[in-house]
This record gives C-alpha cells, sequence and structure tokens, in this order.
C-alpha cells in the first residue's frame, strides 16, 4: 500500500506522525555528531557530550535522574530485556527457576504477555491477573497474587488498546505491603502509551522500572529508554561493548537519542494544553460513536467525564457482527487510518486476548477496533471521521445481519 | 554469443493423425506465446520440435518448456555433422560435462540411426564411442543396465547428441480445446482446477467475486498474484473481478442464515453462465470436490450446477486434499493460496450451512431473491471494467 498521506490519520497509539523538530535534530546530530561516543579522540568526546546532554534533557522531562535512565531501540526492547533478565543465573542468586514467581496482567502488551510466557516455558512461574470489565486491574489481586517467591511484577501504565489507565499508585502500594520484610519485588511499567501524553511521576508511583518508547510521541522508529531506579540493577542478557554502563551494549543510536528526547521534552511542554483538546475529542468520539445503532464503546461503561481512569488518546469500539477487519477496510475507503485492535499481536489468538479478558464474549472481541488521537488531530477530524462511519457502517450492519434464521 | 538448441519431444499430439498439422502448430505458437520479446527459433522435422536460442536465454527457455502444455521432455541437444569424428569430439564434450559435475562414472551411449546411408551401423557407432570416452576418462565405466548418464546419439542429415532430458508437463497444447471459464477464489483448490484444464489444453478466463468491504484489499491482490503465476502455464488466461457485494446484501436480506452459503454459490453459477455467453466460454469450471465442504455434496453441487447452461467441469472432484496441495504446490501456486487472508470473512458461513439441500425448497428460495437484475449489473461493470485490461501481459 502506498504511503496514505492523503488519509486522516487516527491511529496514533501504533506510531506518531514525526514531529519535525525531532526530525531536524536527529539530522542535524547524525551530519555533526556522527562519531562514536565511545571513541577516545574529541570527535568522539564530543558525541558522548552530546548523548550526556540528551539522556539529561529526556530524563529532566521524565522528573529523574539521567543516570537512571538506559537508552534502547525501543519499548519492545525495553520491556524484552528486562523480563527475559531474569533468566540470567546471577540475578536469581543461585535461587531455582522453580522457585522464582513474576506477576503480570492479562491485558499487557505482546512485548510483556510473550516474554512472560517465555519465562514460563523456562520454568519460571507467571500469574496474569485478569482485569475486570472496565479493563482495569485491582491493585489488591495484584498484591494477592505476590508471594515470597516473587521477583518482579509488571503492570502497564496505560492500555493500548482501551486506553484504560491502571492505578499503578495503588498496585505499588499494594505489593510492597504484600512483600513486606520478605523479598525486595522490582515493579515494572510498560508506560508506552503514557509518555507525553498523561501526567505522571515515576518517583510518585514509586515503580522501579518503567518502558518508553521514541516513535509513539514523534521520534523516529528505533529508539526507546528503560527507566531503572536507581540502586536497582538487574542482570542483563546481553554483554558486549559496555555501553550504557554495560547494561545495553551497542553503539548508542545518538541521533534517535537526541530526537526522542526533544520530542519528550516538546510534548511535556504542551501536555496540558494538548490534553484539553483529547479529552473533547474523546468525548465527541464516545458520544458519536455511541449514537450509531448497534455500536459499542468498550468498554460500554466507559465514563467521557473520568479523566482519570482513560487515556483520552485511545478509544476502543466495536460494532457487532461486523470484523473488525470490515470496519478498518471501511474507515479506509472513507480516508481515516484506524486499527484493529493492537497493530501488534503476533499471534492470531493474541489479537482479541485483551477484550476477552475483560469478559467480551469472543465474538464480540474479534469486532473491536482502535482509534487513537494525537496533539495534531482536529475536532473538524473526527467529526469527519463520525459522520463517514455513521453513514457507511449501518448498511453494512444490516447486511451481516440478515434477517437470520 | 553462442547459441545453443534444444530438442522437445511431444506425445499425444503425434497420435492425433489428421489434426497433427494444427496442434504441432498450437505447440510452436504456445511456446512463442509465453516468451514474447525472446528471440528465438523453433522448427519442427520428424516428430521432433528444436529451439535455438542464444545461450544467454537458457534459463528462460527451460522455465517456458517446463510448463507447455504437450511437451514429453526437452533437453538441450548438440548439433554436429553426421561424420564419425564430429560425434566422437560432441560426445567428449557431454561426457566431461556430466563428469565434472559428479554425474557418476558409468555411462551408455545409444545410437539411433534414422539415416540408414551413414557407413557404421548403430551398435559400431556405440563401440566407437565407448572406446574413445574409455581411453579419454579413466575411471569411467560401461554399464548398460544401471548407468549414471546415457548419452544419445540420433543421426539423421545432422547427428543430435543429448543427455538425460527434462520432463515436461504432458498434456494437450494451450487452445487446442476450446475456451473455459474458471471459477476462481484465493483457496487452494480452484487454481489446480483451472491449470487442470488448461493441461488438457484448454484456454481460460478467470472470475472472481469481490466483496468489498467484507473480504479484503490483500485477498484481491492473492487472486491477481494467482492469476499471475498460472498465466506461466496458460500465457492467455485473463481475469475479471466482480463486485458481488450488492447480490451478497439481497442474499442475506431475503434468506435464511442456512441458505446463504448455497444461495452465493447459486449466483456466483449463474453470474459465471451468464458471463461465459459474452466471452465465448463453453464451460464453467470449479474447484469442487465431493464432500470437501457443505457447499460440496452432490446435493449442493446438483442445485448450483443447475444455475449453468453450459457443462460445469469439476476436476478436483474425485481428489483428496493432499493430492490437490501436492498439485498446487508443484505449480507454484500453494504458496500464495496459502496467505492469510480470507476471501470471504466468517461473517457469512453460516453456523450449521445446509449440507443436503432439498432441490425444490433451494429453487424457491432462489426465485425468492429476484436477482436476476443484479446479477446483469455486475456482468455489465464487469464485463466494461475488463475490457481494456483484457491483454494486458504478464509481469514478470
Amino acid at each position: 500500500m502506498e504511503a496514505a498521506n492523503d488519509m486522516i490519520y487516527l491511529d496514533w497509539a501504533a506510531s506518531a506522525p514525526p514531529e519535525p523538530a525531532a526530525l531536524d535534530e536527529a539530522r542535524d546530530v547524525s551530519l555533526r555528531y556522527f562519531a562514536n561516543p565511545s571513541s577516545p579522540h574529541a570527535a568522539g568526546r564530543r558525541a558522548e557530550q552530546k548523548l550526556l546532554e540528551a539522556r539529561t534533557r529526556f530524563a529532566g522531562a521524565l522528573g529523574v535522574d539521567a543516570r537512571e535512565i538506559l537508552f534502547t531501540s525501543g519499548g519492545t526492547e525495553s520491556n524484552t530485556s528486562l523480563l527475559l533478565s531474569l533468566l540470567d543465573r546471577h540475578r536469581l542468586g543461585g535461587v531455582e527457576r522453580q522457585k522464582t514467581r513474576i506477576v503480570t496482567t492479562e491485558i499487557e502488551h505482546a512485548s510483556v504477555y510473550e516474554q512472560a510466557r517465555i519465562l514460563q516455558a523456562h520454568g519460571i512461574s507467571c500469574e496474569f491477573v485478569r482485569p475486570g470489565a472496565s479493563g482495569t486491574v485491582d491493585p489488591e489481586a495484584v498484591a494477592a497474587a505476590v508471594d515470597g517467591h516473587t521477583v518482579l511484577v509488571s503492570v502497564m501504565l496505560v492500555n493500548n488498546e482501551t486506553g484504560a489507565v491502571q492505578d499503578l499508585a495503588a498496585v505499588v502500594r499494594a505489593v510492597r505491603e504484600a512483600s513486606r520484610g520478605g523479598r525486595r519485588v522490582l515493579v515494572h511499567t510498560d508506560a508506552v502509551q503514557a509518555l507525553g501524553k498523561l501526567p505522571f511521576s515515576l518517583r510518585d508511583l514509586g515503580v522501579d522500572a518503567a518502558s518508553f518508547s521514541g516513535h509513539k510521541i514523534g521520534a523516529p522508529r528505533g529508539v526507546g529508554a528503560l527507566y531503572l531506579r536507581s540502586g536497582v540493577s538487574p542482570g542483563f542478557l546481553s554483554v558486549g561493548g559496555g555501553q550504557e554502563s554495560g547494561r545495553r551494549p551497542g553503539t548508542e543510536n545518538l541521533p534517535g537519542i537526541c530526537a526522542m528526547a526533544a520530542a519528550a521534552v516538546l510534548r511535556r511542554d504542551h501536555m496540558a494544553e494538548n490534553l484539553v483538546a483529547a479529552r473533547a475529542h474523546a468525548r465527541l468520539l464516545i458520544e458519536g460513536l455511541r449514537k450509531i445503532p448497534g455500536a459499542w464503546t468498550i468498554p460500554v461503561t466507559r465514563d467521557p467525564d473520568d479523566e482519570r481512569g482513560w487515556s483520552p488518546y485511545i478509544v476502543s469500539a466495536a460494532f457487532p457482527p461486523l470484523p473488525a477487519e470490515v470496519v478498518v477496510r471501511t474507515a479506509e475507503e472513507k480516508g481515516y487510518c484506524i486499527s484493529a485492535g493492537s497493530a501488534c499481536s503476533s499471534r492470531k489468538k493474541d489479537r482479541t486476548r485483551v477484550p476477552e479478558s475483560m469478559g467480551l464474549p469472543a465474538e464480540t472481541a474479534r469486532c473491536a477496533v482502535r482509534i487513537s488521537i494525537g496533539p495534531s488531530t482536529t475536532r473538524e477530524q473526527v467529526q469527519g471521521f463520525l459522520s463517514a462511519m455513521a453513514e457507511a457502517l449501518p448498511p453494512l450492519l444490516s447486511i451481516s445481519r440478515g434477517r437470520g434464521a | 554469443m553462442s547459441e545453443i538448441l534444444f530438442l522437445v519431444k511431444y506425445g499425444e499430439i503425434a497420435l492425433k493423425k489428421r489434426n497433427r498439422g494444427a496442434f504441432l502448430k498450437r505447440l510452436k505458437d504456445s511456446i512463442h506465446e509465453r516468451l514474447p520479446g525472446l528471440r528465438f527459433e523453433v522448427t519442427d522435422t520428424f516428430q521432433r520440435v528444436f529451439v535455438r536460442c542464444g545461450e544467454q536465454d537458457r534459463q528462460a527457455i527451460e522455465g517456458a518448456l517446463s510448463r507447455t502444455f504437450g511437451i514429453v521432455s526437452f533437453c538441450e541437444t548438440l548439433r554436429v555433422p553426421a561424420e564419425i569424428s564430429a560425434v566422437e569430439e560432441a560426445a567428449e564434450s557431454l561426457a566431461r560435462s556430466y563428469i565434472s559435475a559428479g554425474r557418476g562414472m558409468k555411462f551408455k551411449a545409444e545410437v539411433r540411426r534414422a539415416e540408414k546411408s551413414f557407413p557404421l551401423t548403430s551398435y559400431e557407432i556405440a563401440c566407437r564411442v565407448g572406446d574413445l570416452l574409455l581411453a579419454k576418462f579413466p575411471g569411467l565405466k560401461v554399464d548398460v543396465h544401471e548407468p549414471d548418464w546415457v548419452i544419445t546419439i540420433e543421426m539423421r542429415e545432422w547427428a543430435y547428441l543429448y543427455g538425460p532430458s527434462t520432463r515436461g508437463p504432458y498434456g494437450l497444447p494451450g487452445g487446442s480445446s476450446g475456451r473455459g471459464l474458471l471459477l476462481l477464489s484465493g483457496g487452494i483448490d480452484s487454481p489446480v482446477a483451472g491449470w487442470m484444464m488448461g493441461k488438457r489444453g484448454m484456454a481460460l478466463d478467470a472470475v472472481y467475486f469481490h466483496s468489498a468491504p467484507f473480504t479484503s484489499e490483500q485477498a484481491r491482490e492473492k487472486v491477481v498474484d494467482l492469476v499471475r503465476t498460472l498465466r506461466g502455464w496458460i500465457p492467455g488466461i485473463r481475469l475479471h473481478v466482480v463486485h458481488f457485494t450488492p447480490v451478497l446484501a439481497r442474499i442475506k436480506e431475503r434468506s435464511k442464515d442456512e441458505e446463504v452459503t448455497l444461495l452465493l454459490r447459486a449466483c456466483m453459477m449463474r453470474f459465471a453462465a451468464r458471463m461465459a455467453e459474452r466471452t465465448g466460454a463453453l464451460c464453467l469450471i470449479t474447484g469442487e470436490s465431493l464432500g470437501q465442504v457443505a457447499s460440496q455434496t452432490v446435493e449442493s453441487m446438483a442445485f448450483t450446477g443447475s444455475f449453468a447452461d453450459q457443462p460445469v467441469f469439476r476436476p478436483l472432484v474425485g481428489m483428496n486434499k493432499e493430492e490437490i496441495i501436492a498439485i498446487a504446490e508443484r505449480i507454484d501456486t500453494f504458496e500464495i493460496s496459502n496467505r492469510p487472508f480470507a476471501d470471504c470473512c466468517t461473517l457469512f458461513a453460516p453456523e450449521h450451512p445446509l449440507v443436503h439441500p432439498d432441490l425444490v425448497k433451494m429453487k424457491r428460495a432462489y426465485e425468492r431473491l429476484e436477482i436476476d437484475r443484479l446479477l446483469e449489473t455486475a456482468l455489465e461493470e464487469t464485463l466494461s471494467a475488463s475490457a481494456p485490461a483484457r491483454d494486458a501481459p504478464a509481469r514478470p
């Protein structure tokens, strides 16, 4: 398919359109700071200086210390490297894998969920906490799954399919309470869909680790970050050149890192005004979709006034019995890019994991589509999308319902 | 630029005594047709077809010959003057190439002498060549029972020498058996069914029923790719894409869920029958295999088949899925068919389709659709859309 520049883009949660300032910075850095930051010569030292400066900027945007930021290739690598670090025997301190346990949720992104399944295959016990019908997990349910063998808890901050915001501070409190006096539990959060969109403080949340991705905020693909609270040092599996304090070897992607820092600062500086606009758009979307006969929002109970419980940047809906791909195709024909559930589901079955875990029947879960917006989405675009759907879907709904048996 | 020569053997055509000339011409045309823009020469003598081309086109020609129906086998041939010294020299160079390619050290020489005026007998030629090769290549042995390779020498007005040959697809050359209309989906079976009729010399049109937005653009591209692959075997095959969503909508609107699949098949058959009248096809071809799915029981086929005015050929009707897949793999359509884009979404597959439909009841259900006008509209749209692209050349 051609790059659809004439299409209205409502798939920001999959990848955000590039932020020109971030691309400018990437280009400038590529041209001027091309040397390897590990090289001892002057050009190398200049690149190292630039890297330090970007690390400080990015950490500043998150309100943490520069030494707590590790740059990676993206959200998936951040999640993967942390989870798979549990396979390192030294990290487990000689404890057998059978006696090691992690706790995560049914609604995690595939890059956490699938890694947990790999750990399971290696004999580590995994507990997947189910969310309630609203798509959020109960902090007490997470804590209840924590036992004396638990070394890691991973709960995402904003769900990438529904936009549900998890009460992470309460999760961390409950986990700390449950593990008091026992082994130190590392609490990780996949914060990819929260970065630059919602206000949060890693310190206040109390997490030990968090994953971020550059391209979700307008930086190029191929750069992300892992926050590791000072004092936390998982034993990473990949070893090599000693970059990133030996925790993430490989020559640093300096242009990408600088672009991500620039985008993070930009998003932070405009967060409040962006949020006001996004909330208005989300309300319009939710109410407009509900006016289409037969349409559901996921969950049906989503409250447009609940600002703490939902990211306004993501709205999930279903038009049963129209399969998600039919709705996506119809939207495309009308000039809008949306997606079917998550853009990253490796296995076919995994496509409906999140809505099904919320108790939706499989027939409805496979109808779930995701509309995700960003700072440059306009009210006209949202209105246009709604009227296109209101026009195109009802005839298709009546075709697919038929007259029955 | 050095030239090479292929010797092509054909089978069934030779048997059709009176039509032989016409069949042979089809075969030659058929080789030409699949290599437009390539310079080569096709001639025929002594029930043999020769293809002469530049060395650089060897692979293209081999690819084409192995996909040309009517060909039994072919091989690269050395043509030298019918003199013993030239024959010996050519045999030596062939033997050298087989030995250095590691094909083994046991060989046999076979001689056929059509030109009886040649001073040596077949046996004498074989001995001369054998002795020479044994002397030239230490370790080489004659084994007439289980040779690793055979050098065949044909003495005619020229001497032709060749080694092992490549199998062709057999069958009849394209265009020698009329034209058929293939109902093509993105699945595994229908391309195989089309290929099988192509093998019997039939020229083909293919019709694909597209139901956007219920079926995806990728599903349509898949069918385009299938036709492109089939074109390697059946160069003239044309694809017509029908927008069938209005028909689907009417069926869903007016019939019971369990009848939907069968009525849809009936409408496709009716449409194809009308289209065949317009495109000059004399039969319809489907990939149905008895009992494979609910719409392929004998009752269902009796019902859907009743909407065609032409004979409906179902070359896979008695085949098992494994047998069909084996052919699909051989003709390179399997991987395309296996791409994960469903050509008709589950939405329209009823949970409990009719398996043994009542013919009279179903005919009445079809009447209730009052669908003739919709089918005619779809036909006109399809024919006008495919007219300009009709003879678009195959993309490489």
